[in-house]
């Protein structure tokens, strides 16, 4: 009876175990890509370019793989099994750059090629792929602000976090470009900070409103940022007066974009940037050098800048910035 | 008479036979890969965080009273922080790495001890339920942290001997899996050897006899939680040398997984009851699989699924009084021992 039960239990984890095992290919070129969740539709969309890029490359095993719950400790494990795997080349996204920093020196001196992503501050990787220039990014929403507030108005920044290093760089982008282009436009509160939470969003820009009644546009900086500020424009009955740019997923800002409380968001696309970086982890792997100006054959990526990272390894900055508004959001499912 | 005994234990023949399943089926499936020296140190390696972490919550449950400590985690990340933090301070790293090595383990396991202290007290004097009082200290540490490092991680000054605490080797066996190892057989001595061990599991089982029996229990309750504490702490110190930083959101999913674990490990939530090398081949096993998965490539969806499915297999397996003890007479057992659902995160 006792061995009967034993017997079915371990026999189910056996079948279990089988039914993954056709998971497994065998390539002698393997590029995985580690995210920093899995489930969530930023990181689903960056597998369809990892996929994609498998698909372009049939000789090379790539795959993504990345922790089911948000947390270093996690990523920093599949990192280290990785490691012992032996693949050829990881590309990361960190969830916290710092943590990873031993692991991926641990993988660099057993020769195994690294790559990350939205990690500009990272020593211990051979190139870091950035979508684009922050100071740039910003400047071109704020570009469409400018355009849609007529040059002129009153208007306020909103950070998710002044801790947030690109988002800040994203607001100063912004400012920078109103004050050497638009000198009618008039920037009432510089960076609000609405700790990266969309209820917090809606009160600050509930407040910003009251105390500017005649202010007629808002630039934010988290993806949580437009949503709130959508929400308090909407409550105040100004849809349409007031303007409202920032970055912004096309899913979450859906609704204000169809209401018009929201005018237009800007992010960049995460398949892309996959495919950047299996494409760039590619090259290392062939011994080439992303060169300054090339042009990886990806949208965004067709003229890269490259500077030298904080540690030995450059980084590579396209342009790949998507802009969109009401018309064209349903083209993106992230 | 020895060896009828060891096998008399249900949950100790089903966590021998899941583990050495694991290893064969691993072995075979990654052609051999998962016993390659490198594999094996990895695993080594990625072990005795967790592995900690599940031998405090062992410790509160066996103190029964539905004690638990929740704090683990936050306590682990705390310590680190806090000597990454006070330690430029005091010691030079360039000139004495031996001195500032040992500075910084103190260090860690004072703060370890000094927040398990605290969460023993208010539980044994406050007479606060275990569950809410480290759900409080856990965001005590938690909170502290964040102020401290003002969200973003503290580096940890690089040191060689401080930095072989989490990447070293010795003997080809990883450091830190070395202080598990020392750990599991020194509260395993603990536990089945002294007096305190004895009182322990007596307290856990039934607290009026022990109370009648003159167990002191205020003093028992503090002893245990200070011993959690310093558990969490030698958490947080292989983490914060293995990572040459520390962060105050680090290890956050550790907490439910190490419940799984000591649950697996046979630990009864309602006290009284645990065996430490169960807890260790609990661990064992779940590394096992994740390592597997990722050699393999597969979601980690599946591995939480197939932790679930280990859980209910363990239960199902170590027959129904424990079962009941879990779920029924028990009644101080929070449900949230049931294995966590497959993981839903937002961004």
């Amino acid at each position: 009876m006792k061995l009967n039960k034993l017997g079915t239990a371990l026999t189910a984890i056996a079948l279990a175990a089988g039914a993954i095992a056709a998971a497994q290919a065998a390539t002698n070129e393997t590029i995985v890509t580690v995210v920093k969740v899995t489930g969530i539709n930023w990181f689903n969309r960056m597998d369809e370019g990892v996929k994609e890029f498998g698909k372009e490359n049939p000789n090379i095993n790539a795959y993504q793989t990345g922790p089911g719950r948000a947390d270093a400790a996690q990523q920093l494990k599949i990192i280290e099994d990785l490691i012992a795997k032996k693949v050829t080349a990881i590309a990361v996204v960190p969830y916290d750059p710092p943590t990873l920093e031993p692991a991926l020196k641990k993988a660099m001196d057993r020769g195994i090629k690294v790559v990350t992503h939205e990690a500009d501050n990272a020593k211990n990787t051979m190139v870091d792929i950035e979508a684009f220039d922050n100071t740039a990014y910003g400047a071109g929403l704020n570009e469409r602000l400018a355009k849609c507030m007529n040059n002129q108005g009153k208007w306020a920044v909103l950070v998710g976090s002044l801790g947030s290093r690109s988002q800040v760089q994203w607001a100063d982008g912004g400012i920078g470009n109103a004050k050497a282009k638009y000198p009618k436009m008039d920037l009432v509160e510089p960076k609000l900070e609405t700790n990266n939470d969309g209820e917090r969003a809606y009160q600050v820009a509930k407040e910003v409103l009251r105390k500017h009644p005649d202010l007629t546009g808002f630039q934010g900086s988290s993806s949580l940022d437009v949503i709130g500020i959508g929400r308090a424009v909407e409550e105040a009955g100004k849809v349409g007066k007031i303007c409202v740019y920032g970055t912004g997923l096309p899913t979450e800002a859906a609704k204000f974009l169809e209401s018009g409380a929201i005018n237009g968001i800007a992010f960049w696309d995460p398949k892309l940037a996959g495919l950047a970086m299996n494409k760039v982890a590619q090259m290392l792997v062939d011994g080439k050098e992303v060169q300054n100006g090339a042009d990886l054959g990806i949208t965004g990526y067709n003229k890269v800048t490259v500077t030298k990272g904080p540690g030995k390894g450059v980084i590579v900055r396209g342009t790949g910035w998507v802009d969109v508004d009401k018309s064209n959001y349903k083209q993106y499912n992230f | 008479m020895k060896a009828s005994k060891w096998l008399a234990d249900r949950q100790f023949n089903f966590l021998i036979g899941v583990n050495v399943l694991v290893v064969i089926v691993a072995t075979w499936m990654s052609h051999g890969q998962f016993l390659d020296i490198d594999n094996l140190q990895s695993m080594g390696g990625q072990l005795p965080e967790l592995g900690l972490l599940a031998l405090g919550i062992m410790l509160s449950m066996v103190s029964g009273n539905g004690g638990i400590d929740l704090s683990g985690v936050g306590l682990a990340n705390l310590s680190g922080m806090v000597a990454a933090m006070m330690l430029p301070h005091m010691v030079s790293a360039d000139d004495s790495p031996a001195l500032y090595t040992a500075v910084f383990v103190c260090i860690v396991m004072v703060m370890g001890a000094l927040g398990g202290l605290l969460n023993g007290v208010v539980i044994a004097k406050l007479k606060l339920t275990p569950i809410l009082c480290t759900l409080g200290t856990q965001l005590l540490f938690t909170g502290i942290a964040v102020v401290l490092s003002n969200g973003a991680s503290v580096r940890v000054e690089y040191v060689d001997p401080l930095s072989n605490i989490g990447n070293g080797t010795f003997l080809q066996v990883p450091i830190s899996l070395w202080i598990f190892i020392a750990a599991v057989l020194l509260l395993g001595w603990i536990l089945k050897r002294t007096p305190f061990g004895l009182r322990l599991y007596l307290m856990g089982t039934n607290p009026k006899a022990a109370f009648y029996a003159g167990i002191p229990r205020a003093r028992m309750l503090i002893l245990t939680y200070g011993m959690c504490g310093v558990l969490a702490s030698l958490a947080g110190l292989i983490s914060a040398t293995h990572t040459s930083s520390a962060k105050w959101d680090y290890g956050n999913s550790y907490l439910l997984i190490a419940i799984l674990i000591a649950v697996m490990g046979g630990v009864n939530p309602a006290g009284g009851y645990g065996r430490i090398v169960c807890v260790f081949l609990a661990a064992t096993v779940l590394q096992f699989l994740s390592s597997l998965f990722n050699l393999l490539g597969v979601s980690q969806f599946f591995g939480d699924c197939a932790w679930g499915f280990l859980l209910l297999a363990s239960l199902a397996f170590a027959g129904g009084d424990r079962v009941r003890a879990i779920f029924g007479i028990g009644g101080a057992a929070p449900k949230s021992n049931v294995p966590p659902p497959p993981a839903s995160t937002g961004r």
